[in-house]
């Protein structure tokens, strides 16, 4: 049987991963896949919580949402990172060090 | 209307005679203004301007002359300025002596103008020249009727340095500028010695004035030396003081007359322009000296006067011997100058007053005529020269002969000159010298034997006189023209020059002869200027020397020209040798210039070498070890500075920028920093808390 334990040990191991990718990686699509990994961390514990809730499945549901609204923020993130690229021909963050208008 | 008394009248009469002598002496000084405000173009005017100057001040000073000479004394003075109780006036004196001495430049210096005004046409400096000459004028003008010594001493001074400013007038040439400083600094010596005297002149009798010094009844006359103690009416003062005003007077009259010690700048100031010889040697420069003796004479007592005599004897002697091998016609001259101021000091020296200043005068006019006729000479010799690019002295007498026939005006003028110096009969050279010797062996006849080496001495000059003067002129003016017979085949155009050249000559040539001076060509005691100078009245001595002495010396002399004759024109019989001790200490101009350079120049030139070294080694030495020393302190500071305080600053600034730099990285818009520091930080706060 699998215990709440070993999920929250792989909760916590994808966290540390997609930490360890948002500052280490030199580019903004693994950066994203990166916080994309620590939310799903995240959406992990709440499913793994959500044991303690059979009646209303609350964890169940705030996942969903999460899971959605994830979506939704990769979407606009995408999006950025495109128009970044427009703007600077390079979707490395750290030589992405000038803000506004030419 | 109004009378007026006959003293109101003559006063009248005085104060226009006074502006009349301001007149004659300022015009000069005038037409040195005119000349050096003169523009560029209008420099060919100044020499016109200087002679019109000096032909005014003559007249002027002719009718000075004829209202003052032998009548009165006109002195008019007015206050100048006062030291405490000490007045001290300033004003014109007019005697027999200053109206003679302003008639006498004025008369030679106005022919010398006409002379240069042809002599100098191509000069660059044409109206410096005259500027010059016209200061020099008005400076001996001055000194000649100036009352009071420090006003003397004024005028003496600016003579000397005008002197010095004509001798070295081609500046660019070495040697004239070491003959102007040699003039200038042997006439120094001379200054010293009159600044002393009249120092102790006024610390004893309290007055500058002339007149109350020197008159008949002035307050020297009065004083006398008593058992070592010099008693004048308003002091007294140890005799010892008497000795050295008569010192430095002497010393005074030696530098500007050129007399033994002093008398080696004259030779060397023939560097000048002849014309400008001409006027020093007549009247201007060596002539100021007896001037001054003549006005202080009361002051010498018989000792010092006989003193006077040897050393104008010696002078006389020595000029004349070394005149004899001479071979530079200025040279011979200026020579042959000394010798004469020695006849004049020892005259002076001897009690013959009127003596010696009538052969100043006397001399003036043929001294100056026989240096025109230099002049002359030289310009032509200069000529054929430069015709023809030939490599000779034009100065040297050796170069010329035969001359008499190309210029025969210069030569009849040079023949007069000649025979007024050597003091042949009907001319005036003969009144005044024959009145000396006369008066030489009068003198001496009262005395021992010693005595006796005075009018002998005298004698003996007087004939070597004859011969150097005789030798200069036949070796120019006759046999065969010796640049000629060098150098055949050379074109030869020379002549007697313009009237601006021959009215000089004729003027002065006419001034040598006796008529000027007196009515009988062979009696010197009617010489209305010997008359006119004396100071005592004395019978006419009618003694054997009357006679015995004008007879025996000028028949030597002719003989003496007759030999010199036949040697140089007829070549027989040179009895003088080109060598031996005689030879060399003549032409060597008795090692005086050697001597001087030895035991004076050079040890001074030592002592300022040494003071020199001193100078450099040890007092610039001390200064530059301090220097040394500032520079070591400042360079200790320098690196404190530099490598403690800045080192300080520079430390902070290292770790201000190492904490910058650290920090900076932070900052540096890069977002995954950002985010790495943040979960740094919160990872230890929660060790932090989790430990503590």
């Amino acid at each position: 049987m699998i215990s709440l334990n070993d999920f929250l040990i792989v909760s916590a191991v994808l966290f540390c991963i997609g930490l360890y990718m948002i500052v280490s990686k030199r580019n903004a699509i693994q950066i994203l896949i990166g916080i994309e990994l620590m939310l799903n961390a995240a959406i992990l514990n709440l499913v793994a919580f959500g044991k303690y809730d059979r009646f209303f499945n609350g964890g169940q549901m705030f996942a969903l949402f999460a899971i959605v609204l994830a979506a939704a923020t990769t979407a606009v993130a995408l999006a950025i990172i495109l128009n970044v690229y427009r703007q600077y021909k390079t979707i490395d963050p750290g030589r992405i060090d000038k803000l506004g208008d030419e | 209307m109004k009378t007026i008394t006959l003293e109101e009248f003559l006063n009248d009469i005085d104060t226009l005679t006074i502006h009349f002598t301001l007149a004659a002496v300022l015009l000069p000084l005038l037409a040195f203004i005119i000349n050096f405000s003169l523009p560029g173009r209008l420099h060919k005017l100044a020499g016109w301007v200087s002679t019109i100057a000096i032909l005014l001040s003559c007249i002027i000073s002719a009718s000075v002359f004829s209202k003052v000479w032998n009548s009165h004394h006109v002195h008019q003075q007015m206050l100048w300025f006062t030291i405490g109780d000490t007045k001290v006036y300033a004003g014109v004196l007019l005697n027999n002596l200053s109206v003679l001495m302003l008639l006498l430049v004025n008369f030679i210096a106005l022919p010398v103008h006409i002379y240069s005004t042809a002599y100098m046409k191509d000069d660059e400096g044409y109206n410096r020249y005259f500027a010059y000459l016209s200061f020099f004028c008005f400076s001996m003008l001055a000194l000649v009727v100036a009352d009071n010594l420090v006003l003397f001493y004024t005028f003496w001074e600016l003579v000397g340095f005008s002197s010095y400013l004509l001798i070295g007038f081609w500046f660019t040439r070495d040697s004239a500028v070491q003959a102007n400083k040699k003039a200038f600094i042997m006439n120094r010596v001379g200054d010293i010695g009159l600044l002393t005297a009249i120092i102790i002149l006024f610390a004893q009798f309290h007055t500058f004035d002339i007149s109350q010094l020197f008159a008949d009844k002035g307050v020297i006359s009065q004083s006398v030396i008593q058992g070592g103690t010099w008693i004048a009416p308003l002091g007294n003062m140890p005799a010892v003081w008497q000795y050295i005003a008569c010192g430095g007077l002497f010393l005074a009259v030696a530098a500007k007359s050129a007399q033994f010690p002093l008398h080696t700048w004259l030779p060397d100031a023939m560097e000048g322009p002849t014309s400008i010889s001409a006027l020093i040697h007549a009247a201007t420069m060596v002539a100021a000296g007896v001037f001054l003796l003549g006005r202080v004479y009361p002051l010498f007592n018989g000792a010092e006067l006989t003193i006077l005599a040897l050393i104008g004897c010696f002078t006389a002697f020595m000029a004349a011997t070394i005149a004899l091998t001479q071979n530079d016609l200025k040279r011979i001259l200026a020579y042959s100058t000394i010798s004469q101021l020695g006849f004049m000091i020892m005259a002076m020296g001897i009690g013959a007053y009127a003596s010696s200043l009538f052969h100043l005068a006397t001399h003036a006019f043929f001294k100056c005529l026989l240096f025109l006729v230099a002049g002359i000479v030289i310009h032509q010799m200069a000529h054929i020269k430069k015709d023809n690019s030939l490599d000779i002295d034009p100065q040297n007498i050796l170069t010329m002969g035969g001359l008499r026939k190309k210029l025969p005006l210069t030569f009849i003028a040079a023949i007069i000159g000649g025979l007024a110096l050597v003091g042949l009969p009907l001319t005036s050279g003969y009144l005044s010298k024959d009145g000396i010797l006369i008066q030489a062996f009068e003198w001496s006849d009262g005395k021992s034997g010693f005595y006796k080496i005075i009018p002998i001495t005298a004698v003996l000059t007087t004939w070597l006189t004859a011969f150097y003067v005789a030798r200069l002129i036949l070796k120019v003016f006759f046999g065969e023209l010796k640049v000629l017979s060098d150098h055949p085949g050379i074109q030869i155009h020379i002549g007697d020059g313009g009237w601006r050249y021959k009215l000089p000559l004729i003027l002065l040539a006419v001034c040598c002869l006796f008529p000027l001076f007196s009515v009988s060509p062979l009696l010197y005691e009617q010489a209305w200027l010997f008359q006119g100078l004396t100071l005592t009245i004395r019978a006419v001595h009618a003694n054997i020397y009357h006679t015995l002495i004008p007879v025996s010396v000028n028949i030597l002399s002719v003989l003496v020209i007759y030999g010199a004759y036949m040697m140089y024109v007829k070549r027989k019989g040179n009895i003088f040798l080109q060598s031996g001790f005689l030879y060399r200490l003549s032409a060597g101009e008795w090692y005086f210039d050697r001597i001087y350079n030895s035991v004076i120049v050079k040890p001074i030139l030592f002592l300022s070498t040494a003071a020199f070294w001193i100078d450099r080694t040890i007092i610039d030495g001390f200064i530059n070890a301090l220097a040394d020393i500032g520079i070591k302190i400042a360079k200790l500071c320098a690196w404190i500075d530099h490598h403690i305080i800045d080192g300080f600053l520079n430390l902070l600034v290292v770790i201000v920028e190492a904490v910058g730099n650290f920090a900076r990285r932070f900052q540096g818009g890069k977002v995954q920093y950002y985010l790495f520091s943040m979960l740094v930080i919160v990872l230890l706060l929660f060790i932090l808390k989790t430990v503590f």
